[in-house]
């Protein structure tokens, strides 16, 4: 009985991936922009785990608090003179947050295809407002050339070699990752698995369905904010890209893609994915829509939980000999 | 360490669980009529009936899951006819469903666990891992034990038979420490084989709850019923004693004299 | 005369919104799967459009008839194939099916069109202006408004009047009830899947002057169709009719008040219509 309450002990290789960060920077002095962009992309995927492989919540609409964290960070850079990036990243974490608990309070009365379109619809509204109020936010051109502090006073952001930016994307996606997993197998973590497994039982065991999917939903929010704001200090600009259904849509490829519901999965997914698109997308965009449409769909029918699954049911078919 | 530890406001003789005049339509469908129902503390009582009577129906509407069109619903002296699902839970109704609803990719262990965290209040909690609440999990495994599912704690529920999984459909509903437990039709699907083991789990369910169970299985119904109940068509139809149901001619047209010679 | 004329245009608008999104509104309100292809259907049938009155020296109007016919048949083969596996499916996969299905319709185009976005050549009669008497319109337009209107109430009366209009709304309303009283729902539901898919392929052939006509067609007009259909209401023609006309004016409107982020009213009002009634304009309650 022991051993299957433990599920939450560290094993071994859970610390391959950070081991792997720390040596891809080391390895890989050249890719390391490229290296923060697949930083950001992994946490911001952690972030929809939380919702869509754990509560079950389907969403379109992610990219709305990654850009609002995002717009914070550069809204209180360019109106405030603002650049400190700690407390910017706790900013865009409340702000996000905020929008998360107050859309999640309102739009999980819904369900199914009406909510997945009111979270469409939240991230439309958001990057249109982004657009109307270009005085603040700076349209479509957004707010380029952006420059932060250092962080904690010592380290300068790196605009040649993104060495600064690399290790502080490794840093926050780290902290934001233990904070994730301890929410995972935590009791409340559980119960999202439970909602997401069987809503109907969970209403019979008397549990708060709706209040816990938002609190998730708000968590999630704040994490994907965290994801936008270290996206501006790494580049140094927000545009209404940030805001968009290629993101949205994009982050929800990469999460099904590694696996959701797996905690790695998102860094399966987003390293492979990211990869894979810097590699082919570049030479041959169209062929990259072509192959990753065919690839979706195949997924849809085949291969739905990702990587983490067919690298399961391969285990099986092995153990099973 | 039960639910609804509040003050009783049953007035002296009163049933624990009580509808009054309970009706519930759809359009021109009337699929509960006016149901008076008492459940006495301690009381095992069968519901029967056809199919399509109404029985889950009922269930549904003492759960919550359904709201009347007119009527009450009194649990302990105090109506809860508008309280929700989850609410009446807290309070002390707990139920097993017809179809097994339970968390298929989960562990046997963790489902109770799920139910056992939920009613301690602990469902919620943030901060330390699951599998550290001792309570928790040593109150599932003492449930999984009573009902003789030790051996299967870690197994996904999927990977069990059918029937087995029927027992975690209890443990669930009991992990809920309940002062009431509905139990819907808990044999059905158990292949005749295994059933013996459902038998000594109500039998072995504790005194001090009050049971109602919806059969088809004639057999269990009078083995395990102190009072049974007959609806039909919505309506209660008859009620009394074992030896009371057994005896009424009607109740036997009802079902074609054939599952009442017990 | 102002309002007028902008009410017309936004009208027109309307109008191809309800021609493209009344197929999809009726399939998933009787399948209840979400398709978010749907567009690429529209898509498709003004690609046809263009392609058969250049290549083929086709008029506009049998380019549009045909056009609705081959997309319907291609939405057929794809439904039987592909949708049909995943009828039962949850909503996650028919949403990655379905994205990765415009994708590669993006693709296809682009590859074998270009990225260009394309101009569909209206014919003499419908290209001049129309005197009204308070006002000359655009003859187009007006021919849009009526085309739309006749074909709600084409659709309508088809509903309410036929067998399979009374199958239809039966099986929209109640899929199990309908099937145990015999309907063949997976039937009916080929049927209108390749007659909402050629309506919309209609709709997106004659629609190309005013929402334009490019590979992005698909996604850039997503939300709104869907908006369209849940605002609506799923399987209520007139619902829709309404709705795409509300936000066809809107959005028309919008656009020339607040060309920056003006859109962001629609969905803002989206979500407050949607919250305070979920079911739509003229839905009904789930149980």
């Amino acid at each position: 009985m022991q051993e299957l309450a433990a599920r939450h002990r560290l094993r071994w290789w859970e610390a391959l991936p950070w081991v792997a960060g720390l040596a891809c920077f080391f390895l890989f002095p050249t890719y390391l922009a490229f290296g923060t962009q697949v930083l950001v992309t992994i946490l911001f995927a952690l972030s929809l785990d939380l919702v869509l492989g754990y509560a079950g919540i389907v969403t379109l609409g992610h990219a709305a608090f990654f850009g609002a964290g995002a717009y914070t960070v550069g809204m209180l850079a360019t109106h405030l003179g603002w650049t400190e990036p700690l407390s910017g990243l706790l900013a865009a974490a409340l702000v996000a947050g905020l929008i998360g608990l107050l859309s999640g309070w309102v739009l999980l009365r819904t369900h199914g295809l009406t909510l997945l379109m009111l979270t469409l619809c939240t991230m439309a509204l958001l990057e249109q407002a982004a657009n109307m109020f270009s005085g603040w936010t700076g349209g479509f051109d957004g707010m380029p050339g952006l420059s932060f502090k250092p962080i904690l006073g010592l380290f300068e952001f790196d605009v040649l070699f993104f060495r600064s930016q690399y290790l502080y994307a490794l840093a926050v996606l780290f902290a934001c990752f233990v904070v994730v997993r301890a929410l995972v197998y935590s009791p409340f973590g559980r119960s999202l698995t439970g909602i997401r497994e069987n809503v109907l039982r969970m209403h019979a065991v008397g549990a708060p369905v709706r209040a816990r999917q938002v609190i998730a939903y708000a968590i999630s929010a704040a994490l994907a904010g965290v994801a936008g704001a270290v996206f501006v200090h790494a580049t140094g600009f927000v545009n209404l890209a940030v805001l968009g259904l290629e993101r949205a849509a994009g982050v929800l490829i990469i999460l099904i893609l590694g696996g959701h519901g797996r905690l790695y999965g998102a860094f399966v997914g987003a390293i492979l994915y990211m990869v894979l698109e810097h590699t082919l997308s570049k030479a041959y965009p169209t062929a990259w829509q072509l192959g990753l449409g065919l690839g979706l769909m195949l997924v849809a029918l085949y291969a739905r939980n990702g990587v983490f699954g067919m690298a399961d049911a391969l285990r099986r078919r092995w153990s099973a000999r | 360490m039960s639910a609804g530890a509040a003050a009783s406001a049953r007035p002296q003789g009163g049933a624990l669980l009580e509808t009054r005049a309970l009706c519930r339509n759809f359009g021109a469908l009337q699929v509960a009529n006016n149901v008076d129902f008492r459940l006495e503390a301690g009381a095992r009582h069968a519901l029967i009936g056809p199919n399509g009577a109404g029985k889950t129906t009922f269930i549904n509407l003492l759960t919550g899951v359904l709201a009347p069109s007119s009527g009450q619903v009194l649990l302990d002296g105090e109506d809860v006819t508008r309280l929700a699902q989850a609410r009446r839970v807290k309070r002390g109704i707990a139920r097993t469903f017809q179809i097994n609803q339970l968390f298929r990719g989960l562990s046997v262990l963790e489902n109770v666990c799920i139910a056992v965290a939920e009613r301690m209040g602990a469902g919620g909690g943030m901060l330390r891992p699951a599998g550290r609440r001792t309570e928790v999990v040593e109150e599932a495994a003492r449930l999984l034990d009573t009902l003789r599912l030790s051996a299967d704690a870690g197994s996904r529920v999927a990977e069990l038979p059918y029937g087995r999984q029927r027992l975690v459909e209890i443990a669930i509903a009991l992990g809920l420490s309940p002062r009431v437990l509905l139990l819907d039709e808990p044999a059905a699907g158990i292949p005749s084989a295994e059933s013996h083991i459902l038998l000594d789990a109500i039998a072995g369910l504790p005194r001090e709850i009050a049971v109602l169970i919806i059969e088809h299985d004639m057999d269990l119904v009078f083995r395990f019923a102190q009072r049974i109940t007959v609806m039909v068509g919505g309506s209660v139809f008859a009620e009394g004693t074992p030896a009371e149901i057994a005896a009424n001619r009607e109740v036997r047209a009802v079902y074609l004299g054939t599952a009442l010679d017990a | 005369m102002d309002v007028v004329s902008t009410l017309l245009g936004g009208l027109a608008a309307g109008m191809v919104l309800f021609i493209v999104s009344v197929g999809l509104s009726v399939t998933m309100g009787l399948m209840g799967f979400v398709n978010l292809a749907h567009g690429a259907f529209a898509m498709l049938g003004g690609y046809f459009v263009v392609y058969s009155m250049r290549r083929w020296g086709l008029a506009f109007e049998p380019a549009l008839a045909l056009g609705f016919v081959a997309v319907a048949l291609v939405a057929v083969a794809l439904e039987r194939t592909l949708y049909a596996r995943l009828y039962r499916a949850a909503e996650l996969d028919q949403v990655l099916f379905t994205i990765g299905l415009v994708f590669v319709m993006i693709a296809l185009v682009t590859l074998g069109v270009g990225p260009e976005s394309q101009r569909v050549v209206l014919p003499a009669w419908l290209a001049g202006q129309t005197d009204l008497g308070f006002l000359t319109y655009r003859t187009y337009s007006l021919a849009l408004i009526v085309a739309g209107t006749l074909l709600m109430l084409a659709l309508w009366l088809g509903f309410e009047r036929t067998r399979i209009g009374a199958k239809i709304r039966a099986a929209v309303d109640n899929r199990r009830m309908a099937e145990s009283m015999g309907v063949d729902v997976g039937r009916l539901f080929t049927l209108t899947f390749a007659l909402g898919s050629g309506l919309a392929a209609v709709g997106g052939g004659l629609g190309a002057e005013i929402l334009g006509l490019d590979p992005q067609y698909p996604l850039r007009y997503l939300a709104y169709f869907l908006i369209v259909v849940a605002v609506g209401g799923l399987g209520k023609v007139t619902g829709v009719f309404f709705a795409a006309l509300l936000i066809g004016v809107l959005d028309f409107v919008l656009k020339i008040y607040f060309p920056k982020g003006g859109t962001m009213f629609i969905y803002a009002l989206t979500l407050i219509f949607l919250l305070a009634r979920p079911q739509g304009i003229f839905g009904k309650r789930g149980t």
